[in-house]
């Protein structure tokens, strides 16, 4: 078996530690780092269809994610020498006033496991932080995240600051998160709606790519 | 008929005069909220958001609530000792890191409120499970207050349903794990201590349901919480949550049958559909509280695929009551459709939240009185 399938498979059942030995075995023969990266993204395609169809749950996105997290850290420095471009760039977070950040996390993930880079603000972020962050960091997306029905009104203020700040052409705003909807997309003015993490990923790259990214 | 017999008469498929205006409770800052607006008093506020006190019953009589479902009582189910609560770090903005009583470090920020978010957990290998947890997983006689069950069958209120807590068969170990501990135990780095971790803990909540029932106390129904799903369904595989936990259901559920108990109930929030088979085929009835608003759980479907088997108390989108009263025309209106397929009690879909209108709540309960059933 390749071992790029070697890797992609065992991403799939999240071993961890089995794919860092086999990333830093394909790294020692020497293959392609943008090649050894396609395995690991592979699996993370397989897992995040899966998880949209509803044959695998949250936990096995997680330790799926993880695994990605260990291969793509030994991977960083090599593409980062070979001058290798992400297939775009978001910023992510948890709006203001809302701490919960396991949807957010998640989401996160999908979007590395789809080679985006991702510029993680944390939670309870302001308005203002979405935007700026955008700005000074060539984001082409601003993901937002929330709970709770409390919090999702300030998605609609991250909409606000960006047309305040000019911008709102350049970047589209991508919203999910328990009590958001298609509709409440709509009476904000945001871009996307997506109704869970893989579905986000998928969104967000094709974003990206509208913007020339 | 009073508030406890409309209750358990409809969820045993009985007639009754009218239906129960019932609620699931509130949230502190919404009680705040009424204060500042005049509504209540604020000693009020401070004192009814506790489930089953006087404060709140007489709350609940100024907005026309008959009673709160869920209400329950019993052994202490959780970790005991808990772990002592410390704040490990402050951070320049005021945030803290703090180690709670299950062993999980949270970040708590001033100011906010919300669910906290979790940086860590203890709870990680065999050894931490064996030296900290395992003991705190035990059942001793300390875990019952035998003194408040003693004359409980003639001091309890009784036109209001009462329940015995039987505690959480995941729900808990998620609290105590957090939701990525347990994961990656239960997908990749040890499976067979996650299954051992259930075990132990279900092994010791069932000896605290037993040593409740024991005490001669009669109980209305028994409660489960778990909140183990979310908006796109469960948080683990329902192959897997069968596994871990079908058997323990039964056994508690069996126990409870034993002494005459037929209603038993089980809080989980978010899309629950894919556990119903395991909750029904082991015991569990009552399906509570239906996240219509929030989630969008249903009802309607559970009923068709397994007939009147399956009983609910909610459903009713609690968000209608921060709109204003076609909103919550429309949502009697489901809930009339949903009370005449019988063994279903419309109650708020979770506790009421802040920006609820304090006049719709007293319109709401006035118009879903009316129901017949």
């Amino acid at each position: 078996m390749s071992i790029l399938i070697e890797i992609s498979e065992n991403l799939q059942k999240g071993k961890a530690k089995i794919v860092k030995e086999l990333v830093q075995q394909a790294i020692d023969a020497g293959m392609d780092p943008q090649e050894i990266l396609g395995g690991l993204l592979s699996g993370m395609d397989v897992v995040g269809e899966k998880f949209k169809n509803g044959e695998v749950y949250i936990p096995e996105v997680l330790v799926a994610a993880r695994a990605m997290n260990q291969g793509a850290t030994l991977l960083k420095p090599l593409l980062a020498e070979s001058g290798a471009v992400a297939s775009g760039k978001v910023c992510i977070g948890t709006v203001q006033g809302d701490l919960h950040d396991i949807g957010k996390n998640l989401v996160k993930m999908m979007m590395e496991g789809k080679g985006l880079e991702v510029v993680d603000l944390g939670t309870d972020v302001s308005p203002e932080a979405f935007v700026n962050t955008a700005i000074e960091q060539n984001c082409q997306v601003i993901c937002c995240s929330a709970l709770l029905t409390t919090t999702m009104g300030v998605m609609g203020d991250v909409v606000k600051a960006a047309e305040a700040a000019g911008v709102r052409e350049k970047v589209k705003i991508l919203i999910g998160g328990a009590p958001v909807s298609d509709d409440f997309c709509r009476e904000i003015g945001a871009d996307c709606y997506t109704v869970d993490a893989a579905s986000a990923a998928d969104v967000a790259v094709a974003l990206c790519k509208e913007l020339g990214a | 008929m009073n508030a406890r017999e409309r209750c358990l008469n409809i969820l045993h498929y009985k007639n009754v005069d009218r239906m129960p205006a019932v609620h699931f409770g509130y949230w502190k800052e919404l009680l705040e909220e009424w204060a500042e607006q005049g509504h209540i008093s604020k000693e009020l506020a401070n004192t009814a958001v506790v489930d089953g006190s006087v404060a709140q019953k007489e709350l609940d009589k100024i907005l026309g609530w008959d009673c709160v479902w869920g209400y329950s009582v019993g052994a202490r189910l959780g970790l005991m000792p808990t772990f002592e609560r410390k704040v490990l770090e402050t951070l320049p903005d005021g945030t803290q890191r703090v180690q709670t009583g299950t062993g999980v470090i949270e970040r708590i920020k001033p100011g906010i409120v919300s669910i906290p978010s979790e940086d860590d957990y203890l709870l990680k290998d065999r050894e931490i499970f064996e030296t900290l947890y395992l003991p705190k997983m035990q059942y001793t006689p300390e875990r019952l207050n035998a003194e408040f069950f003693k004359n409980f069958n003639e001091t309890r209120d009784k036109t209001v349903p009462i329940g015995i807590s039987l505690g959480s068969v995941m729900g808990h170990l998620r609290d105590i794990c957090t939701v990525v501990g347990m994961s990656y135990l239960m997908y990749d780095e040890d499976e067979d201590l996650f299954a051992e971790i259930v075990d132990t803990y279900a092994e010791m909540q069932y000896k605290c349901v037993e040593a409740t029932l024991a005490t001669g106390a009669e109980f209305d129904f028994g409660h489960y919480w778990e909140d183990i799903c979310f908006k796109n369904g469960p948080l683990l595989s329902p192959e897997l949550f069968d596994e871990l936990c079908a058997k323990h259901y039964k056994r508690r559920n069996e126990l409870c049958h034993k002494y005459g108990i037929d209603i038993i109930s089980l809080d989980c929030d978010g899309v629950t559909e894919k556990l119903i088979e395991t909750w029904l085929t082991n015991g569990v009835n009552v399906m509570f509280p239906i996240e219509v608003g929030t989630w969008g759980d249903q009802f309607e479907p559970a009923r068709k695929k397994y007939g009147e088997s399956i009983l609910g108390v909610g459903g009713m989108d609690k968000t209608a009551l921060r709109k204003d009263k076609a909103a919550v025309d429309a949502e009697i209106e489901r809930m009339k459709r949903l009370a005449s397929m019988g063994g279903f009690v419309p109650c708020p879909d979770h506790r009421l939240m802040p920006g609820t209108k304090f006049e719709l709540v007293q319109y709401y309960t006035e118009e879903i009185k009316k129901i017949k059933v």
